[in-house]
């Protein structure tokens, strides 16, 4: 966990998260193969976000999920949870672990300094708890999941150095 | 006559404020404009014309301003900055633009003098030869001439963007717009309201037309308005900010100045452009008045009647103690009342309307003052060196009375500011009544309040405002009570240009000031044949300068109208285009400018790339390595040279994490895959792999790349960097809308490796040194197998296959251990000098091997046959992408082009990439016949292992012209003679791949 930005009403925070793209038909069978194995029963709605102590579970499109540990775990065991759920011949588990970056933001002011780096609406009435987004943020293809009081943001770890500077540079104007 | 003060709540005349202009020191208060300094210092004339150097001063008071444009040199300087917006500062230099040696004497004023010959279309019709007169003479001589102020020489600004999503926004805070807030505070609605001055209350604040409302004074009444739309919960208030833009889908674009009246700070944003999505668009942002030609109408001295009551009241300056006032509307009516409440006198009065029509309290006005009314008169003209000294009345018929005086207002009517509204492309009509054109009807949730939508009675506006608004959820009825200090019914006679008393030749009455488009030039323009509104607004360039005709294009129509003895409805408007205000480039721009400019990919290797002093590529976003410079020195073609050497004497490390991979799995991967790709999959050993090409459905090569095939429903497939997304997309819009039947899924992985290609002749010690325990013989890992194997807390794997000719292999790293892998990679390889390569080298060591590149070797028009890639098509498939095109007439005629290789007779002549081939050995100088042309170099290098150049092409009929002679035709026309072979110059058999 990395402290990147602090000011009035907004905390950033990079987290070392790992993170596994789930894809299936999101059935009964789907739902008790990724349950049995987290305790977590897979969002129904699109974009609906569910989560507990350890997990953020989202339903990103009709037969995708994405499932966030957010307590570090070994690789070997995300690999093992993967190679679990691959063993269902209709479903696809793939490891993002170290492929993607997250950002913890919190803080009362949080929609006022996003609103200089994304078009997206960040209103609760459009952007309830527990939901989740995929948008550009600071032009860089990003994940949004609105949890009780902040958000996390993911993207590509490719534009991590890119996205941190533009980020802090925008938000610091 | 001198400009007074006059005490003004809005200017702060404590704080005296110096700024110069043209070099020369004045004073003015914070809170005043250019404009509004200069006028405090009697200031009149501010530029010269733009095409006919004119002397020009101010004409109005706000962002319609044509004349009074300036640079301000102490800023980032922009050009064209309009002194009646800009706000002054301490120390702030301000010079005027289009003149030289200076203001007062400029020689480009010797254009008014050619002015008869300078008539619309002269540039189209006069600088039509001699050929090539027009990019060398007339283009430089005419762009140092005529033009506006001088463009920045460094781009230096700092601007962000900023983006709203709400549910109304409320365009002009003047009193519409403020009791559409007041409707809205509290409410569910999320409000933006958006005002250009720097406070609100826009017309209350420039006139006295409104006394009290509901009982209070209305500064009074304002703060209490403010203060409760600032502490309501749903309303935010942008100040200094100008919507420039209506789009479609109530998209709204606004530009805010976060320095008015400061010095602009290095480090701050001195602009913001507020990006708005929101439901509804209210409109309350009033009306422009406009100007009346006339002889001389652009004369320092002229201006705008409302543009002079807004001087008075807002900045507390009299412009002139004693102007002439001349209108044909009621509007004026607050003017007159103004000064004489000052204790000033207007000089005289000139109405064009009957006496019957105008108003009784003016006339009262004029007879209590014994001001000098002409009515039913018109102003002539106006005369003077430099500023207006004199103005011609004409009473009756011809009957011209001259009066002395330094200024003259004039008024020709109001137009609802309508640009917004046409802009979202809502639908105006002509009001005949009121001579305007004004809303008719919204083509979105656009709502238009107050004068904006032809309203022009304060009285009717919390009536319109509640009719209007009520729609909206938790609204109540205002009740709002005004008194009111202006005309009660709008009245106003159609006067567009008043007759010239006397023809001549530089006689010029100007419909649009700012480009020098004059009365008689419109005149000239339909009896050329523009009389439609487009057609002779291009002709003329009438009402396309900054200010985009805001005070005159109407009048221009009105004109027109009579030229073609048509109604103003029947001649039409041209379509207000955004932005409303200049935008400056900085602003449309934001950050994304310089290091921000592109969003930027970095492998896990990066920061090794750069301390190893890799010179990068952008390959998509990817910055790749394109080759390792050794020393300070070394330019790319020895660097290349040496690393290509060196992979093929002992070994080489390329970065390939940016090749894209693809995760393919579901019960009917197989099927998918043999669909998706040419290659017959159903055979394939699982943990093997196989090179596998991709088709459109044109049977075109769309990527190729690595398939490794885990079992028969797993699959990784790897991509060109550039092909990734593409590739993933045309695999889901296949599998979802083609084959909604398989069951299959698939996930980009390219971000989870980091990929490693090692190749050359001691790959497979390095790696047994750095994987003690994988055994990488050619026994137990031959060519195209794969493997997963532990690494750490991680799992890795590792895939035979090169890209170089060389023995090779693919290690596949999760990004977390990767650079750490590939520093011990380099540390168990220091006795055989491992070199880290990149893609220069990697595109020689390929192309010596004849290996092609997608999108280099190939276009987008060649087949897999024409690549000699027949091998990879699944004969027995019964179906795959491209199938059916492979077999249409022109895919299998003989004399397509195909793909050779290519080597210069003379061993020390070079190729170049692009040169095309050709039949004949000597090419005439000048070409005056067409050439026949076989094919072109797609590739070419050269070979430091052959020790001569290798190229690759692409040329009709190759493979029967292989071992035949051809020509590479150069710049110079000179021709070099190269041998056509087999496209493999180093180790044809495979041996060194396969050992």
């Amino acid at each position: 966990m990395t402290k990147l930005f602090s000011t009035e009403g907004m905390d950033v925070v990079q987290k070392d998260l790992q993170q596994v793209i789930l894809r299936g038909k999101g059935d009964e069978q789907f739902a008790q193969v990724i349950n049995k194995e987290i305790s977590l029963l897979p969002p129904s709605d699109n974009l609906r976000v569910v989560n507990n102590d350890e997990f953020i579970f989202a339903k990103q499109s009709f037969d995708q999920w994405c499932l966030i540990s957010l307590k570090e775990q070994s690789h070997k065991d995300i690999l093992k949870l993967v190679s679990i759920i691959n063993a269902n011949e209709e479903m696809l588990a793939s490891d993002y672990s170290y492929g993607q970056v997250y950002f913890e933001i919190t803080g009362n002011n949080k929609n006022y300094y996003l609103n200089k780096l994304t078009h997206f609406d960040f209103r609760p009435k459009k952007f309830p708890v527990l939901t989740m987004a995929q948008t550009l943020v600071a032009r860089i293809d990003c994940s949004i999941y609105h949890l009780q009081d902040k958000y996390v943001i993911s993207c590509n770890s490719s534009f991590e150095d890119y996205f941190k500077d533009r980020f802090l540079d925008t938000i610091s104007l | 006559m001198s400009a007074l003060n006059n005490k003004s709540p809005y200017v702060i005349d404590d704080q005296k404020i110096s700024f110069t202009f043209d070099g020369k020191k004045y004073f003015g208060f914070k809170g005043d404009t250019i404009a509004s300094a200069l006028l405090r210092n009697n200031i009149r004339l501010i530029g010269r014309s733009f095409k006919y150097h004119r002397p020009r001063g101010i004409y109005t008071c706000g962002i319609e301003e044509p004349n009074a444009l300036v640079q301000i040199p102490s800023e980032y300087n922009d050009p064209n900055i309009r002194a009646t917006v800009k706000q002054i500062y301490e120390g702030m230099v301000v010079e005027s633009q289009n003149r030289w040696p200076s203001l007062k004497n400029d020689i480009g004023s010797i254009n008014n003098l050619f002015s008869p010959l300078f008539s619309a279309g002269f540039y189209y019709k006069t600088f039509m030869g001699p050929k090539g007169f027009w990019k060398k003479v007339y283009e430089p001589l005419i762009r140092k001439t005529a033009g506006l102020g001088k463009p920045p020489k460094k781009f230096k600004s700092k601007s962000i963007h900023f983006y709203h999503n709400v549910d109304i926004v409320i365009v002009g805070a003047g009193l519409s717009g403020l009791l559409a807030a007041k409707k809205l505070v509290d409410t569910e609605h999320d409000v933006l309201l958006i005002e250009q001055d720097n406070f609100l209350g826009g017309i209350l604040k420039n006139t006295k037309k409104i006394k009290t409302i509901n009982g209070q004074k209305v500064n009074e009444w304002l703060k209490k308005t403010e203060t409760l739309i600032k502490n309501s919960k749903n309303i935010n208030v942008l100040k200094n900010t100008t919507v420039t833009t209506y789009n479609f889908s109530n998209h709204l674009v606004a530009l805010e100045d976060k320095s008015v009246g400061n010095l602009q700070e290095k480090n701050k944003p001195e602009l913001v452009l507020h990006k708005i999505r929101t439901k509804h668009a209210i409109l309350a942002n009033g009306h422009i008045e406009r100007f009346i030609s006339f002889r001389n109408n652009d004369l320092p001295g002229v201006m705008l009647a409302a543009s002079f009551e807004k001087y008075i009241h807002r900045y507390g300056v009299i412009p002139d103690n004693s102007p002439v006032i001349f209108t044909n509307n009621s509007s004026t009516f607050s003017l007159v009342k103004s000064l004489i409440d000052l204790g000033c006198k207007p000089q005289a009065y000139v109405d064009a309307r009957e006496k019957k029509q105008i108003e009784k309290k003016t006339l009262d006005l004029l007879d209590t003052h014994n001001i000098p009314a002409y009515i039913k008169s018109e102003i002539e003209g106006c005369d003077g060196k430099n500023k207006v000294e004199e103005v011609s009345v004409r009473a009756k018929k011809n009957n011209i009375t001259k009066i002395k005086t330094s200024m003259l207002c004039v008024s020709g009517g109001l137009n609802p500011d309508i640009h917004l509204f046409t802009q979202s492309r809502g639908l105006i009509k002509w009001d005949s009544t009121q001579l305007v054109f004004k809303p008719n009807s919204s083509f979105q949730n656009t709502i238009t309040l107050g004068s904006v939508s032809g309203n022009f009675s304060y009285k009717k506006t919390s009536e319109e405002v509640n009719k209007k608004l009520n729609f909206l959820e938790e609204t109540k009825n205002l009740e709002v009570k005004l008194d009111i200090n202006d005309f009660e019914k709008f009245n106003i006679k159609e006067l567009w240009e008043t007759k010239h008393a006397k023809k001549s030749l530089w006689s010029k009455s100007f419909a649009d000031l700012q480009n020098d488009v004059t009365t008689r030039d419109l005149k000239q323009a339909v009896l050329e044949g523009f009389d439609r509104i487009e057609h002779l607004k291009r002709f003329t360039t009438n009402s396309m300068g900054t200010d985009q005709g805001k005070i005159s294009s109407v009048n221009s129509l009105g004109i027109v109208s009579k030229i073609l003895k048509k109604n103003i409805s029947e001649v039409g408007t041209t379509i207000y285009r955004p932005p409303y205000t200049p935008v400056s480039f900085s602003a449309i721009a934001g950050r994304s400018t310089y290091k921000f400019y592109d969003p930027e990919r970095k492998t896990p290797i990066h920061p090794w790339h750069v301390n190893n002093n890799a010179v990068f590529e952008d390959v998509g976003q990817w910055k790749r390595p394109w080759y390792f410079k050794k020393h300070d020195g070394e330019t790319m073609y020895e660097a290349v040279q040496r690393e290509s050497k060196q992979v093929r004497r002992t070994a080489g490390i390329l970065d390939g994490t940016t090749l894209g991979k693809i995760e393919i799995k579901g019960k009917d991967a197989l099927t998918f895959m043999n669909l998706v790709y040419t290659n017959d999959f159903s055979k394939t050993k699982p943990m093997s792999g196989k090179y596998a090409l991709m088709l459109g459905e044109d049977g075109m090569v769309k990527d190729d790349g690595i398939v490794c095939k885990i079992n028969d429903q797993h699959f990784i497939a790897t991509t060109t960097t550039g092909g990734a997304m593409n590739v993933l997309s045309h695999m889901e819009e296949y599998a979802q809308t083609e084959w909604p039947n398989l069951n299959v899924y698939m996930n980009s992985v390219t971000e989870q490796f980091a990929t490693f290609n090692i190749s050359g002749p001691k790959s497979r010690i390095i790696l047994s040194r750095v994987f003690s325990d994988i055994d990488f013989s050619n026994e137990k890992f031959p060519f195209m197998t794969f493997n997963k194997f532990n690494y750490l807390e991680t799992e890795i794997r590792i895939l035979r296959a090169s890209f170089t000719g060389e023995i090779g292999y693919e290690v596949y790293v999760p990004p977390k251990y990767a650079l750490a892998l590939w520093e011990k990679i380099f540390y168990y390889s220091k006795d055989f000098d491992l070199v880290p390569y990149g893609t220069e080298t990697m595109h020689l060591l390929r192309a010596e091997k004849g290996y092609i590149i997608v999108g280099q070797d190939t276009d987008g028009t060649v087949t897999p046959i024409d690549l000699n890639l027949n091998w990879m098509i699944g004969k027995n498939k019964k179906d795959f992408i491209g199938k059916r095109s492979l077999i249409r007439s022109d895919i299998v005629k003989e004399n397509r082009k195909q793909l050779v290789g290519i080597l210069p007779l003379n061993k020390s002549e070079n190729i170049e990439e692009g040169q095309h081939i050709i039949e004949s050995e000597t090419l005439s100088t000048p070409i005056r016949k067409p050439v026949k042309m076989l094919g072109h170099i797609t590739s070419s290098y050269y070979s430091p292992t052959l020790d001569h150049c290798v190229a690759m092409a692409l040329i009709k009929e190759g493979r029967k012209l292989i071992g035949g002679k051809a020509f590479v035709s150069t710049p110079n026309l000179k021709t070099i003679p190269v041998q056509i072979v087999k496209p493999a110059f180093v180790d044809p058999k495979n041996e060194k791949l396969l050992s």
